[in-house]
Order: C-alpha cells, then structure tokens, then sequence
C-alpha cells in the first residue's frame, strides 16, 4: 500500500514513496526527504514492514517508538495544509476534528439530497411506485389500510433463493398481502434460442433450472424429438431416465436442506450437499460439468456410462436408501420444524389446480398429477413406482412429498440398473437439422413440476419459436393467496416450501 | 392420438371450430377465434366427457402475420395433450378474453404473454409486465424485434437499436421488411 506523504491533498493522486534504503542515492535525495520523514505510525503498520523499516532508518520516522528520536534527527517544517483526517504531523488534533465535523454538511430539511420534508411515520413507509398505478391489482395493493405498512424483502435478500423481491403488506407481523417481483434474472433465454439452431438450444436453456438443468434439456429435445420424428433408442432413454432422477434425487436433498436453513437449522443443508456433491461428481464423470450437463442430445445421450460413473453409483447405492432416511430424520423428528411447517401456507386442491400449479406441490394437495403417470414419455411405462400424495397441502406436507419421492427415484434407479439394455445411445442425425414446418408441445416431470416446452419449426435450423414453460414460476404465482394471515417470520419458510428456482422463473 | 377427443370436440364445439381437428403423435390441436375463446375454455373445462382441468400452458406466438395465443390443456379423460390455438389476431392491436376466470394461474402467464408480445388480455386485473423492466416499451419477442447482432434479418440497415420508442419507428419504406414470418398458419 502507498503510504500518503505529509501534506497531500486529498484530492490528487497519490504518489506511492518507493522502498528507500540508506545510502542509496535515493535517500541523499533532498528532494525526497520530507516525503520519507513525514511517514507516520499508521502507515508504519500497514507499509510492507521491510519498506517501512527502511525509510525509518533513512529518514526520522514520526510514531510508534521513533517518535521521539525521529523528532530530534530530522522534522521538516509543518505544512500549512491540515490533513483531511484532522491529525497533525504531532499527532491527533482533537481541534482539527471538531472543526472538520463542523465543517461538514449536516442532514437537513433544506438540503434537496435529502427527503426529510415528510410530516407523519406513516409517510415514510410509503413506497411510491415511480409510475402512476397501472391496474386494478395493484391500485389495491398499493393502497394502505388503517395501521398497515410496506416491507420490501429482496432481491438481494440471502433467504429469498435468489433474485426474488417481496413487497409485504404488513399489520403487525401480520402479511395482508404481496406483490412478487421478478424478471431480475431475466436474460431473454426464448429468444435467444429462436436465433441458436436446435442443437444450440440445448446448452442455452441448461442454466435455467441450474439445481436440475437436465430436466430443462429434457423438455427441450423431447419436444424437438416429436417435432422431428425421432427413434431415441432405448438404452439412450434408459440413460436419461436413470441421470434425471439422480438429479431428482440431488435437487430434492438439496431442497429439504434449505427448507431447514430457512426455518433456522443449519445441519440438514451440510448433509445435503454432501449427499448432492456426490451425485454431481457423479454425472460429472460422464458429462464432464457438475452443474449445467448439457449432456442430452436430440435424438438420445452426449456419452455413454462409464466405470468412474458406475463405481460412484455402486458406492452411493449401497448408502442411498439409509442415508436419505438418516437426513430426512433430521427433519421430520425436530419438534421445531414440524410446529413451524405445519399447518402454514394452505394450499387447498380447488386452488392449487386453479392455479395451475403441478409437481410436488400439487401432489401435496392429493392430486395425483405426474406427467410421468399421467402422460408417460421415455420409458417410464416400463418403470415400477408410485406417485406419492398427501391431503393437507401445507408446508409439512410439500416437505414430506419430496422425502417420498427421493424414495421413489431410488427405486427407479436401481430398475434402470438392472434393465439397462445394450445397444446405440443416439439416433443418427444430421449435422443441420430442418425439421418440417409444424408444431410441437413436450413436457417432463421436474423436480418442481411439469417443465414444457413449445417449440414451433418454419423448416429453418432455427426454431421460429421457442416457449420455455417452468414450474417455478406457477409456483411462485400462489404466493400472493398464501402468504396473507401468516406472520412475518413464515413469510420464507412458506416461499421456500414451494421451491422456486429463480433462473427459471426469470428466464 | 386420440380418436374419440376428436369425436367428441368436433361434436362439442362444431360451431366454433376453424378447420379441422388436426392431430400429431400425441398432440390434438383445435383453433378457435378470439371471440370463442370464453365459451370454448369453459365448454373444455367444464363438459364431463372433456374436464381439461390443467392449464400446462399458456404462449403467445407471432407468426409475422398474425398473433396468436395457444393454451395446452391436460385432462385425465384423453392420453393426448390438447393444444388450443386462438389464431387471427391483428398484430397491430391484439386482444383476447383472459382465461383468469378459469385458472387464476393463468394471471401471471398473460402477464408474460403481455409483456413479450404486447397481447391484451381483456379481464386479467394486473396486466402489467413481469419480467421486463416497468418502463420497457418494446415487445420484445415479437418478430419485428431484432436482436442486435442479428444484422442478416433486419431490412438493409444493419444491426439496429433493439429498444424503441413508444410508437414503433417505421424505418424501411415496408415496415413489414425482413421479417421472418412462419409458413405455418
């Protein structure tokens, strides 16, 4: 760090003292001396200690303990500019402080930097949206009843899952309502990939969903499949099946853990990511990237498994079953967390299905919507599982869904296997792909719900429209009709309960 | 492909069908007019043999030509995905009944349709954009909307400002130059 010579203007730069070291012709300088004398004990002590010492030993060093000696061998003559940080070359100048703090400007109503001119508390509380109200919802929203005020949560909030913004209306701790506010992650993904060729798309829409971005992949090229009549062959869907419910898998551990988190338990999340860390090294192997894979291909798999992948799943296999129900455990016996999930943010099934919300979500309400049940893809008809649901559609019950699923997708991995075939891992293709004019509709069983995508081919590479449909963000929409009537505190461990994914919510 | 779905929807909503029931591997399309759309979406909801209870999703899309709204609906009646297509809306001044009476979900996805493609949904009580910014002006995944560096597309001037003011600058003497229009209609 350069040490700031005496007398420096706070407004020009700096020039930094170079290392001086005595009898070299920099320190005979006389030019240089008052610079290297006026070094004072602060700047001793953040100095590189060899530069210090040597200047101290060229020249008097004013502080510490050479303070004395510094004086008598060699103090230039005060400058006549005060320092901007009120101390003198004898030391701290108490009268120099207080000059400068009076110096200072003061906060006050006159001061136009300043909003002050507000007459009452309740003013100040009051966002004023920078546009006059535009619809109906939020002229409701933005009027404040008797003893309510605002709170805004976000986007930089650590427990908001990224990037989200709630506005709350508060009484008390009471929420009355919210106004979510997204898009601040929103990098025009549809768009992008209406300008990519179908190959490129697969890698765009990957940071999406980033806990569980095959799903994305999937919906992306299972759609192109139908649009271009394409045979995946079945070790290829065997493959897919089997890395998308380890990532399942991954995404749910990773979901109880924050859930925990959010409701003030730090230990399940340690667990999860080890849990989650192994599962990613393991798709890591054959995909070579631990979290955006870009691992499916249209028409089947980027690589085939290999023996650092099956050593890794042999060995997480044997421990899965036991260690999932060791993490859920954690959970679902801790007296705190059971009383602050239950029974907060119902969902109740007439407006879960109004709302358009699906996955785990959905099933926690009793409905038993799986888009793998409900509309097979891949080989999931071959597959042995069930579709677990639960009636009271409360945050417990979101909570205990995932632990049943983690379950489940245990069980398919270890039928896939068993049942996995020989044969290719992808269709042959051309380099370009034009598939006919037409129009396609795919969709998959996320870890969060149904992920579409809507893909319409003009008989170019590109696709002339591409529409992203993401779980989270149904999800997401219900927070406004949960959220009023609880309190404050479970304002995110409701939000969290759903699982949004901002990346995908944004696109 | 569902047989029967197209028995039924054809027997059902005859009146208001345009063209035929088309259907793909595991797709049933049917296209409707924007003055359709409340008694069609009811009609699917509500009939006991149809009961679409799952609103999957709601797009817009802009062919170049015209802009449409599709709605893909799920029902436990039909192994197929049903693909709503409102089709002939004018690009100048798009507008379609809100389908919030329906599905309340559906609030956010025509917020979203608004905010990319400038469609009005009559009836949805918080039409404002969602993802872009409040003071955006464009629609930005309309098909006159050119990315910057996508110069190949724009009419002879090269890359061109991607935002625009409130009234679209006609910039080519056809303002409808270059666009890549869908030969699908």
């Amino acid at each position: 760090m350069p040490t700031r010579p005496n007398g420096a203007q706070p407004g020009k730069p700096e020039k930094p003292t170079r290392p001086v070291t005595p009898g070299s012709p920099a320190a005979k300088d006389p030019a240089e001396r008052p610079a290297a004398a006026g070094v004072r004990g602060g700047a001793h002590a953040r100095t590189g200690r060899a530069a210090a010492a040597a200047a101290a030993a060229a020249a008097g060093v004013r502080g510490g303990d050479h303070a004395r000696t510094g004086r008598a061998a060699a103090t230039p003559a005060t400058p006549a500019a005060p320092n901007p940080f009120g101390s003198t070359p004898h030391g701290h100048d108490p009268e120099a402080v207080r000059a400068r703090l009076a110096a200072m400007p003061r906060p006050s109503a006159d001061d136009p930097r300043i909003l002050l001119d507000r007459t009452s508390d309740a003013d100040l509380f009051e966002p004023i949206p920078p546009y006059p109200t535009r619809t109906e919802r939020e002229a409701e929203f933005y009027s404040l009843g008797d003893g309510e005020m605002f709170l805004n949560v976000g986007p930089q909030h650590p427990a908001t899952h990224g990037v989200l913004r709630l506005v709350l209306k508060l009484s008390g701790e009471q929420v009355m309502d919210v106004d979510p506010v997204i898009g601040y992650l929103h990098r025009g993904v549809e768009k992008i990939c209406e300008n990519s060729d179908y190959y490129h798309v697969i890698d765009q829409v990957d940071p999406l969903e980033y806990v569980s971005s095959l799903f994305q992949e999937w919906s992306a090229v299972l759609t192109f499949e139908k649009l271009m009549d394409v045979q995946v062959p079945r070790r290829a869907e065997y493959i897919r099946v089997l890395t998308a419910e380890l990532l399942r898998v991954a995404s749910h551990t990773l979901y109880m853990g924050f859930l925990a988190l959010d409701l003030g338990g730090i230990t399940p999340i340690l667990y999860s990511f080890i849990e989650r860390d192994e599962i990613v090294e393991m798709l890591a192997a054959i995909t070579g990237a631990r979290m955006l894979f870009n691992y499916y291909r249209i028409g089947g798999v980027n690589g085939d498994l290999n023996h650092e992948f099956m050593s890794r799943l042999g060995d997480w296999m044997s421990r899965a079953a036991k260690q999932t129900e060791a993490n859920a455990a954690l959970l679902n016996e801790n007296e705190i967390f059971v009383r602050r999930a239950r029974g907060v943010g119902i969902m109740d099934r007439h407006m879960a299905l109004k709302m358009g919300v699906t996955g785990g979500n959905l099933r926690a309400c009793g409905i038993a919507f799986d888009v793998r049940r409900a509309h097979p893809y891949s080989v999931y008809p071959e597959l042995d599982f069930n579709v677990p649901t639960r009636q009271e559609g409360d945050s417990l019950a979101r909570y205990l869904i995932r632990v049943d699923e983690v379950r489940e997708s245990i069980r398919i991995i270890d039928q896939c296997l068993h049942n996995m075939p020989d044969g290719p891992i992808i269709a042959k293709l051309p380099r370009l792909l034009r598939p006919r004019p037409g129009r396609a509709w795919g969709a998959v069983e996320g870890p969060r719900g149904l992920m579409g995508v809507y893909a319409i081919s003009d008989g170019s590479d590109q696709p002339f429209r591409f529409r992203i449909h993401d779980p989270s963000f149904m999800n997401l929409e219900t927070v406004p009709h949960l959220l009023p009537g609880n309190l404050l505190a479970d304002t995110m461990a409701i939000v969290s309960s759903l699982d949004p994914i901002m990346g995908g919510i944004d696109k | 492909m569902d047989r029967s779905l197209k028995r039924h929807l054809e027997a059902r909503l005859a009146t208001h069908l345009h063209g035929p029931v088309r259907q793909f591997t595991d797709q049933t399309e049917i296209r409707i007019e924007a003055g359709s759309v409340v008694e069609v979406l009811r009609a699917l909801h509500d009939d006991p043999g149809l009961r679409f209870e799952i609103l999957a999703d709601l797009a817009g899309v802009d062919t170049g030509n015209v802009m449409q709204v599709v709605y893909h609906l799920w029902s436990e009646t039909s192994p197929d995905w049903l693909r709503v297509i409102v089709d002939g809306l004018s690009r100048d001044d798009p507008r379609v009944p809100s389908a919030t009476f329906l599905w309340t979900g559906a609030e956010w996805l025509e917020r979203e349709a608004y905010d990319m493609f400038g469609i009005i949904f009559e009836g949805n009580r918080d039409l404002r954009r969602i993802l872009m910014p409040a003071d955006y002006t464009s629609f930005p995944l309309r098909k006159d909307f050119y990315l910057p560096d996508d110069a190949a597309r724009s009419p002879g001037a090269g890359s061109r400002q991607v935002e625009r003011p409130h009234a679209p600058a006609v910039v080519a003497d056809d303002p409808g130059a270059g666009i890549r229009r869908a030969p699908v209609s």
